[in-house]
C-alpha cells in the first residue's frame, strides 16, 4: 500500500526491506479500520445491539451475493474519483478539501449538457458532457490553486469555502433556469437516454463509470510513480524548499495538481450524473468529496489503497442503508466509523510506539 | 535565587561527572562505558567526531535521556536524573547552539523570563519588579565582565550579546554547571576571545564548564582538561598541558589516515584564466529579517575557489542565495560566461551551469523523508537519458543513482532507504553527487562541512578541489575560517551586507580576516590586500 516512493524501489534492494515496508503499509491501512470498528462496537453495545452480529450482517449485506457486491461497487464508484482527486493534491502537500464542490459542479455541467445537447448528435453527447464537466470542475479548482500559488492564500480555507459557493450556485440554478418543468423541485430534467452510461450488471445500478474510476486510479498510479511531473509533485509535497532548490517551480506544480484534481473530480461528477442518477438535483453529492478524503488518508495516497478504501466505504454505505431498513441500527453508525477511520488514518502509528518506549523505565 | 540551591562547594572533587555510562539506540552503542569527571572551577572540553557520542552524553547529564547502565555523579554522589527540570534545580544548565531567546522581547525580559522577580502591590496581586530585574542584570553583567544594553530588543542584538544573555540567565538561576554546545560556531575570532575571557572568569569564580567543540585550537586556548570521545567511548582524558593538537587529532580519528587537505592549497589560477562568473553592483532588499545586500561586485575565474567570510548574519547566506538564483535581486547583474542571469528563475541558473549546496542540509539540501535515490536524482527528472517517451525510465534512474553515489563514495544501505539514514558526511556527499551530476561550471557552496565529521570534511574538500582542477570554479561560504584559508585562492569579507575586503590566500590569517569581519562598511575603502 506504499506510495510511489516505494514502488520506485530498485530491484537490488533487499527483499527483506521490501517485505518489511509492505507489512508496515498494510498495518497502517488495517489498524485505523480496526480501531474504527472497535469504536463502533462500543456504540452498538451502548444501544443494546450485538456488534459481532451487526458487523456480520453488514458484511453479508455488502458482499454475499453478486447483486449486493454490485451495489457495493456502485457505491464505491464516486469515491474512486474523489479519492484520486484528493490524493493528487495531498501528496503534493496541498490540502485541498474542495473536491466535493468540484464534483457537484461537474455533475451539474454533465447533467445540463445531457439534457440540452440535441439528441441528433448521438453518442457524442457522452464525451461532450464529460468534457464540459471536467472543464468546469478544473476551472473551479484552478481558482484556489492560483490563489495559493501566487498570493499565498491558505488552500484549506479557500477550498472549504468554495464548497459552499458551489453548493449555492448549483442550488440557485436547479431552482431557476435549470429547473425541470415536469418533475418538481430542485432538480433538472432527466438526461437523454443516449447520454446515460451503460449499466454493467442490471438490475443493479453499477455502471461503466466504475470502469472509468478504475482507469482513473490506474492513471494516477502511472502519473505518480512513472512521470517526471508526478515525481516533482512528490518532492514538492515532501519539502518545498528542497524542491525549489533543485529547480522545480512550486507555483506551477501547485496549479497543475489543482487543475488535474479538478479534472478528476469533474469526471467523477459526470460519471455520477450520467451513470447513477441521470439528472442533477439538490443533494447530488452525499459528501462524496469528504468520504473520498477519508479514503485518500487511509490509503496514504497509494493507488491500490484507494481501490480497497473506496470498496470498504462503498460497502459501509450500501450495507448501512439496508441494515437501517431491516433493524433498529441507525445509519449514523457508518458515519461514526468513517470519522474514526479518518482520525486514526492520520495518526502516526510510529509515534505511539515511541511514546510507549519513553514510558518504559 | 532560592536558598536550597546547591552552591558551589569547592570541597567536592567531582562537581559533575559520569561513571561507566552506556546508552544504546537499537544496535548503535552511542555511549559505551563512558566515565569522566569535572571538578569545581574547571573548564572541561569534550571533543570528538559527530556520532562519537558527545551529544548523547550531554543529554544524559541534562536528564533528557536515561543511561542504560552507569550513573551520573553530582557532588561526588550518584544521582538519578528524572527529567531536565530536576537537572536545572541541581544547577546544571545548557547553552544550546541555537539560542532559546524570544526574539520579540528585550534582553532584560529574556533574562528573567520564567523566573521574574515579583513585587506584591495588594494582597495576592503581584507584578513583575522590573527595577529589581535590572539591578540583578547589572550585577550579573559586572560579575561576568561584559557590557549589555538590556533594553535592546533581542532580535536586534548581536549574536555574541545574545549568547552572553543566555549564559547570564543560567547564572541568575544558580546554575554553576554550564554545558556549552559549540558556542563559538557563530562568533568572529575577536568575539571568541571575549567569550573565552568570560568563561575563564566564571571558572575562577567556581563554575564548572563543559565545552563541546570541534575546534582544537580553541580547546587548547580555553580548557583546563579535555576528554576525547570516539565511537561511544571516552578514549582519552587528560589535562590540556599533556595533550597537544596532534595527539588530540590522533585520538579523535583513531587509525584514520592523516588529513592531507589541511595543507594550504596552492593557487591554481593562471593569470590569463577565463572569467566565469561576474557579479556587478548586486543589491537585494529584503522583506524578512535577513540582511540586505548593498552593491556587491566580484569576479570568479576558472579553477578558482573564492571564499566568502563574515560573522554569521552579515549577508553571506543572502549573497549565496542570489548567486544560486533563489533570492531575487533588486538591481545589479550576475553573468555566467557573459550571459546575463539577473531577473531569471533558479531553474535558469541551474540550466546555465550553476550548482548549489545549501547551508541548511536538513531543510533545503535534502528532502529528509524521501529516499536516497530520489534525493540524488532530483532535478534530473527531465533529462532525456532518464525518460522513455513520457515516462521515467526507472531502471536507468536507479543505475544512474548508484553511479553518482559510487563516484563520491557515499556509503548507504539501499537506494530506497530514507536519506535520513545516512550520516552527516554521507548526506553532504550525496548533495554534492546530485549537484555535480549536471556538470555545472560553478558550484555555490554554503557551509559544506557543518555537522560533518573529520573524514567527511576531508572528502568534501577533495571534491571541491577536484571540481576546480576539472575547469570549474567554486564560491565557498563558511563559518570555519581555517577551512576558507586552507581552500580558497581569495577570501572576500562581508559585513552588514557590504563587501568590506578581499584577502589573497598568501596573506590570509584568522587575524587579517577577523579584523575585516568586524569592520563596519561605512566609509571603508575596499581593502584589496
Amino acid at each position: 500500500m506504499s506510495d510511489n516512493a516505494h514502488t520506485d524501489a530498485m530491484p537490488a534492494d533487499g527483499l527483506a526491506a521490501m517485505v518489511r515496508r509492505g507489512l508496515d503499509d498494510s498495518l497502517r491501512f488495517v489498524v485505523p479500520i480496526a480501531i474504527a470498528f472497535a469504536v463502533g462496537a462500543v456504540l452498538l453495545l451502548a444501544i443494546g445491539e450485538n456488534p459481532l452480529e451487526t458487523y456480520g450482517l453488514m458484511f453479508s449485506e455488502a458482499f454475499s451475493s453478486q447483486r449486493r457486491f454490485a451495489a457495493t461497487l456502485s457505491a464505491a464508484t464516486p469515491l474512486l474519483f474523489t479519492a484520486v482527486a484528493t490524493a493528487i493534491c495531498f501528496r503534493t502537500g496541498v490540502f485541498n478539501v474542495g473536491v466535493d464542490g468540484a464534483f457537484i459542479l461537474g455533475g451539474l455541467a454533465a447533467a445540463t449538457f445531457g439534457v440540452m445537447l440535441p439528441m441528433s448528435i448521438g453518442w457524442w453527447i457522452i464525451p461532450l458532457s464529460i468534457l464540459a464537466a471536467m472543464l468546469v470542475a478544473a476551472f473551479w479548482l484552478w481558482i484556489p490553486g492560483v490563489l495559493l500559488a501566487r498570493l499565498d492564500v491558505d488552500e484549506v480555507v479557500s477550498t472549504l469555502m468554495l464548497n459552499f459557493v458551489a453548493l449555492g450556485i448549483a442550488g440557485f440554478l436547479v431552482n431557476g433556469v435549470l429547473l425541470s418543468e415536469t418533475s418538481g423541485n430542485n432538480t433538472t430534467e432527466t438526461i437523454h437516454s443516449t447520454a446515460e452510461l451503460s449499466r454493467l450488471l442490471p438490475p443493479s445500478t453499477l455502471h461503466s463509470g466504475f470502469l472509468l474510476g478504475l482507469a482513473c486510479v490506474f492513471a494516477y498510479a502511472l502519473w505518480s510513480s512513472w512521470t517526471p511531473a508526478g515525481f516533482e509533485a512528490k518532492l514538492v509535497g515532501l519539502n518545498k524548499r528542497f524542491a525549489r532548490a533543485v529547480g522545480i517551480s512550486i507555483p506551477s506544480t501547485i496549479i497543475v495538481v489543482m487543475v488535474i484534481s479538478g479534472l478528476v473530480a469533474g469526471l467523477g461528477g459526470a460519471s455520477h450524473a450520467l451513470g447513477q442518477v441521470h439528472k442533477f438535483s439538490d443533494g447530488f453529492s452525499a459528501g462524496y468529496g469528504f468520504t473520498g478524503m477519508a479514503v485518500a488518508l487511509l490509503a496514504r495516497n497509494s493507488a491500490l489503497g484507494i481501490v480497497f478504501g473506496a470498496i470498504l466505504f462503498g460497502a459501509l454505505a450500501s450495507a448501512g442503508t439496508t441494515i437501517q431498513l431491516f433493524s433498529d441500527i441507525p445509519l449514523d453508525i457508518v458515519n461514526v466509523i468513517e470519522g474514526t477511520v479518518m482520525i486514526f488514518a492520520v495518526v502516526e502509528l510510529g509515534k505511539l510506539t515511541l511514546w510507549r518506549k519513553g514510558k518504559r523505565p | 535565587m532560592s536558598p536550597e540551591h546547591p552552591r558551589t562547594d569547592r570541597s567536592v572533587s567531582t562537581r559533575i561527572g559520569a561513571r561507566d555510562i552506556s546508552r544504546n539506540y537499537g544496535l548503535v552503542q552511542a555511549n559505551n562505558g563512558v566515565s569522566f569527571n569535572v571538578t569545581p572551577g574547571q573548564i572541561h572540553a569534550v571533543v570528538g567526531e559527530n556520532g562519537a557520542g558527545k551529544s548523547t552524553l550531554m543529554r544524559i547529564l541534562q536528564g533528557l535521556e536515561k543511561p542504560d547502565s552507569g550513573t551520573v555523579i553530582l557532588n561526588d554522589d550518584p544521582v538519578q536524573l528524572r527529567d531536565p527540570q530536576q537537572a536545572i534545580r541541581l544547577g546544571i544548565g545548557m547553552v544550546h547552539q541555537e539560542f532559546m531567546l524570544a526574539p520579540e522581547l528585550t534582553l532584560l525580559e529574556n533574562l528573567v523570563l520564567g523566573d521574574e522577580p515579583m513585587r506584591t502591590i495588594a494582597g495576592p496581586i503581584a507584578i513583575v519588579d522590573w527595577k529589581k530585574a535590572l539591578t540583578e542584570a547589572r550585577a550579573l553583567e559586572k560579575r561576568a565582565g561584559v557590557a549589555i544594553d538590556w533594553d535592546r530588543p533581542t532580535a536586534t542584538a548581536p549574536v555574541h550579546i545574545q549568547q552572553y544573555v543566555e549564559i547570564l540567565r543560567l547564572l541568575r538561576r544558580g546554575n554553576d554547571v554550564l554545558i556549552l554546545d559549540e558556542p563559538t560556531a557563530v562568533l568572529a575570532p575577536q568575539q571568541v576571545s571575549k567569550l573565552i575571557a568570560l568563561l575563564k572568569q566564571l571558572r575562577d569564580q567556581g563554575a564548572s564548564i563543559i565545552f563541546i567543540s570541534h575546534k582544537l585550537h580553541e580547546v587548547v586556548a580555553l580548557a583546563d582538561h579535555v576528554t576525547i570521545m570516539r565511537r561511544g567511548k571516552a578514549v582519552a582524558s587528560a589535562s590540556v598541558d599533556e595533550l597537544d593538537i596532534a595527539a588530540m587529532t590522533r585520538h579523535i580519528m583513531g587509525d584514520a589516515p592523516a588529513d592531507p587537505s589541511e595543507q594550504a592549497r596552492a593557487a591554481v589560477v593562471l593569470p590569463d584564466a577565463r572569467r566565469i562568473l561576474r557579479v556587478e553592483g548586486l543589491c537585494a532588499v529584503t522583506l524578512d529579517r535577513s540582511q540586505a545586500l548593498d552593491n556587491i561586485s566580484m569576479d570568479v575565474f576558472q579553477g578558482e575557489i573564492v571564499g566568502i567570510a563574515g560573522v554569521a548574519g552579515n549577508g553571506q547566506e543572502e549573497l549565496m542565495e542570489c548567486l544560486a538564483g533563489l533570492r531575487p535581486m533588486s538591481s545589479g547583474s550576475i553573468s555566467l560566461n557573459g550571459a546575463e542571469l539577473a531577473g531569471k528563475e533558479n531553474m535558469d541558473f541551474r540550466r546555465a551551469g550553476i550548482g548549489y549546496v545549501s547551508p541548511d542540509r536538513a531543510h533545503e539540501g535534502l528532502a529528509r523523508l524521501a529516499s536516497i535515490a530520489d534525493n540524488v536524482m532530483a532535478g534530473s527528472q527531465h533529462a532525456p537519458a532518464f525518460l522513455k517517451g513520457p515516462f521515467r525510465n526507472l531502471p536507468a534512474v536507479g543505475r544512474a543513482a548508484r553511479q553518482r553515489l559510487a563516484d563520491l563514495d557515499v556509503r548507504y544501505g539501499a537506494l530506497s532507504d530514507p536519506v535520513s539514514s545516512l550520516s552527516g558526511g554521507n548526506q553532504q556527499k550525496l548533495v554534492f553527487a546530485r549537484e555535480r551530476a549536471s556538470k555545472p561550471q560553478v558550484l555555490i557552496v554554503s557551509q559544506p562541512t557543518r555537522g560533518v565529521d573529520l573524514n567527511g570534511i576531508a572528502a568534501i574538500h577533495a571534491i571541491l578541489k577536484r571540481h576546480c582542477e576539472g575547469g570549474g570554479c567554486v564560491v565557498l561560504a563558511s563559518e570555519e575560517l581555517d577551512e576558507l584559508i586552507a581552500l580558497c585562492d581569495r577570501i572576500l569579507v562581508l559585513s552588514e551586507g557590504r563587501m568590506v575586503g578581499a584577502v589573497r590566500n598568501e596573506d590570509a590569517t584568522p587575524e587579517t580576516i577577523g579584523k575585516l569581519m568586524l569592520a563596519s562598511g561605512d566609509g571603508l575603502e575596499i581593502a584589496h590586500v
